[in-house]
């Protein structure tokens, strides 16, 4: 709970602050046509995670890790990203990983195996919530004085004018204009008293302009400032709001693990206990208040890494972001099950349909006969007009640089896919029910692996090409 | 700001200062001449270190005088806009105080002077916070902020703030 505040704090800080990327852009030579904005999605995508390692971070952003670095550092130099870098074998390596695995379901064992990590430096990044608290009113407060000192003359010259004879000076005379008789300025000229142009509409800096110039300089800056407090008002408003909460503290990296991994163990031995968990995250030395909170991010981040160490992401933003017929297409995202579908499409109808339907009801239907079969049916037809829709989707979808949650989705995808076709093999109503349960232990367990090797190298697999070289 | 530059200057110096001490003269008459003066471009020369070299002398036709080009190092002294100095107090009035911060004279008007400060004439006019904890008075100690200076040809003028963080009174003789 504690934590959407600060995340809404820094989505409106991205927004305001870091909108054009060009001032972080020191050569501008990155071919890519259009990267401003990324920075935002950088921010907001760190908004989503704890620490995070930066090549993974890459991967799913879909960005060069280069780019991504350029990116991180310099909000390291804005103070809104701790970073930090180590040294580490596969078994440092995998620390992290158990962490991220251990805090979702405890199934990091599909992980394990391919963590094939060498001796290299890995650099993990973090949101400084406190320090972005900090950074972020000290910035508005800069501004508003900056402006503000124009507006109130506070680095100006005073003026002084003579009512006598309309003659004017200003403190820089000020030497000449003493007099010893009195303590106020006077006129070298009629020796009348000097009364100084306190008038605020007139501000001059020293051999300014004249005054219509610095009457409308004036009039700028007033207008600046009301647009500036417009403009920046959802911002203001949020650190008031964030102002009495305790900030979100991830420690630093090995700290977050140690507590990552004690927590998954506390949530182990009880599967949902929250008290139990805070204790675990206790542990590790977090203020309380954040420790529910905390826990049901990683568990988020924890279910993605599971699938891969990739997906993160995207897990958790299909459900938000993606309209149904996106997920259709997912499915038929990669070649090798397009392939699939198709021949299984005209061996036998079904099975194209089952999958479809398949990851969602499957638990639901449970060996009840006519439900499956209504199911069936409606799946197949389905599935005939997903075709349809996939081919042609398929053809713009590759074109399509971004789309972070097509991994994901194939790999869920190929679970269904294969129970299917083994039921259908079976042809049997019953046998439908086993492949989750029996089968899944095998068969879902080499998707897995797929997957994570795909993602971690990125180049072995035919789908990571396929997408990366888009 | 303190600067330690190379100037030079062609010194004329009376023959009766000629023998040998010639240079200690000349050194000493370079010495009367320029430490204390302002240049606009420099500053002001505060004091001279050291003579690089003297030059050839020159006789004047008709006079005798003979002119030397001296080469000599000094410290100067050159205030800037945006520079934070300590300065002394030395009169205060209704329209402000004026302060010196070594050979520069400084000038806060009044409106730069913090709002809670009022003045106070009498036999010691000063500006003193609504509590009497802060007063400015002659000789007190302030630092302050430049925010424009006037630079003739012999002359530096600044006017300076104290309403901004960490400037105004540092020391009260006062309250000792
Ligand atoms: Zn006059």
């Amino acid at each position: 709970m504690s934590i959407e505040p600060f995340n809404r704090l820094v989505k409106l800080t991205a927004r305001a602050f870091y909108d054009d990327i060009t001032k972080m852009e020191s050569q501008p030579k990155t071919g890519r046509s259009d990267n401003r904005g990324i920075a935002v999605v950088v921010l907001d995508a760190l908004t989503r995670r704890q620490w995070v390692r930066e090549e993974d971070l890459a991967k799913e952003l879909k960005l060069h890790l280069k780019q991504l670095r350029r990116i991180l550092r310099f909000f390291e130099e804005e103070k809104l990203v701790t970073r930090e870098h180590r040294k580490e074998t596969a078994k440092g390596a995998k620390i992290y990983s158990a962490a991220v695995a251990a805090t979702g379901d405890g199934q990091q064992t599909g992980k394990e195996g391919e963590e094939k990590i060498k001796l290299h430096t890995h650099s993990y990044c973090c949101l400084d919530y406190a320090q972005i608290y900090d950074v972020v009113r000290y910035r508005l407060h800069r501004m508003k004085k900056t402006l503000k000192d124009k507006l109130e003359d506070k680095n100006t010259v005073q003026e002084y004018i003579c009512p006598n004879c309309g003659k004017r000076y200003n403190a820089l005379d000020a030497l000449r204009l003493v007099s010893m008789e009195d303590e106020y300025f006077h006129c070298e000229r009629c020796n009348g008293v000097l009364v100084p142009e306190n008038d605020k509409l007139v501000a001059q800096e020293v051999g300014d302009g004249d005054d219509n110039a610095r009457r409308r300089q004036r009039e700028n800056v007033k207008d600046q400032l009301e647009r500036m407090e417009a403009q920046l008002k959802p911002l203001n408003d949020q650190l008031n709001r964030v102002k009495e909460l305790a900030v979100p503290e991830f420690g630093s990296l090995q700290e977050w693990e140690a507590r990552a991994t004690a927590a998954a163990r506390a949530a182990n031995s009880s599967a949902n206990d929250p008290s139990k968990s805070s204790q675990g995250l206790g542990y590790g030395g977090t203020p309380m208040p954040f420790l529910g909170e905390t826990k049901v991010e990683v568990t988020f981040s924890g279910v993605e890494g599971k699938e891969g160490g990739v997906k993160s992401e995207s897990a958790s933003m299909d459900v938000k972001l993606m309209p149904p017929w996106m997920i259709k297409e997912g499915m038929n995202l990669t070649t090798e099950q397009r392939g699939e579908l198709k021949q299984e499409a005209k061996m036998d109808g079904s099975s194209g349909q089952v999958d479809s339907s398949d990851d969602k009801k499957s638990t639901v239907q449970n060996g009840e006969g006519q439900n499956i079969q209504e199911e069936y049916f409606k799946a197949y037809y389905a599935a005939l007009l997903k075709q349809r829709q996939e081919a042609v989707e398929a053809a713009k979808r590759q074109e399509s640089l971004n789309m972070p949650d097509f991994d994901d989705l194939p790999s869920n995808r190929q679970v269904g896919m294969k129970s299917k076709r083994e039921d259908d093999e079976a042809d049997n109503d019953f046998e439908w029910e086993q492949p989750p349960i029996s089968g899944n232990a095998s068969e879902s367990y080499k998707v897995n692996d797929l997957n994570a090797e795909a993602e971690p190298s990125g180049d072995d697999d035919d789908d990571g090409v396929d997408w990366e070289s888009d | 700001m303190f600067f330690h530059i190379v100037l030079e200057r062609n010194m004329q110096l009376h023959p009766r200062h000629f023998g040998r001490n010639l240079r200690e003269n000349l050194v000493s008459k370079l010495m009367k001449d320029v430490e204390g003066t302002c240049s606009g471009r420099h500053g002001f020369v505060v004091a001279i270190t050291g003579i690089e070299n003297v030059g050839k002398g020159l006789i004047r036709d008709g006079t005798g005088f003979v002119t030397f080009p001296v080469k000599y190092q000094c410290v100067v002294f050159r205030p800037f806009k945006g520079e934070i100095l300590e300065a002394v107090v030395t009169m205060v009035n209704k329209m402000g105080f004026f302060a010196e911060a070594g050979p520069v004279q400084i000038f806060v008007s009044n409106h730069l002077i913090p709002d809670d400060m009022e003045f106070q004439s009498g036999d010691i006019p000063n500006y003193t916070t609504s509590d009497g904890s802060v007063k400015i008075q002659k000789d007190t100690e302030v630092r302050l902020k430049i925010i424009g200076t006037r630079v003739d040809a012999t002359e530096i003028f600044c006017i300076g703030t104290i309403k901004d963080d960490f400037l105004g009174v540092i020391n009260d003789p006062a309250a000792v």
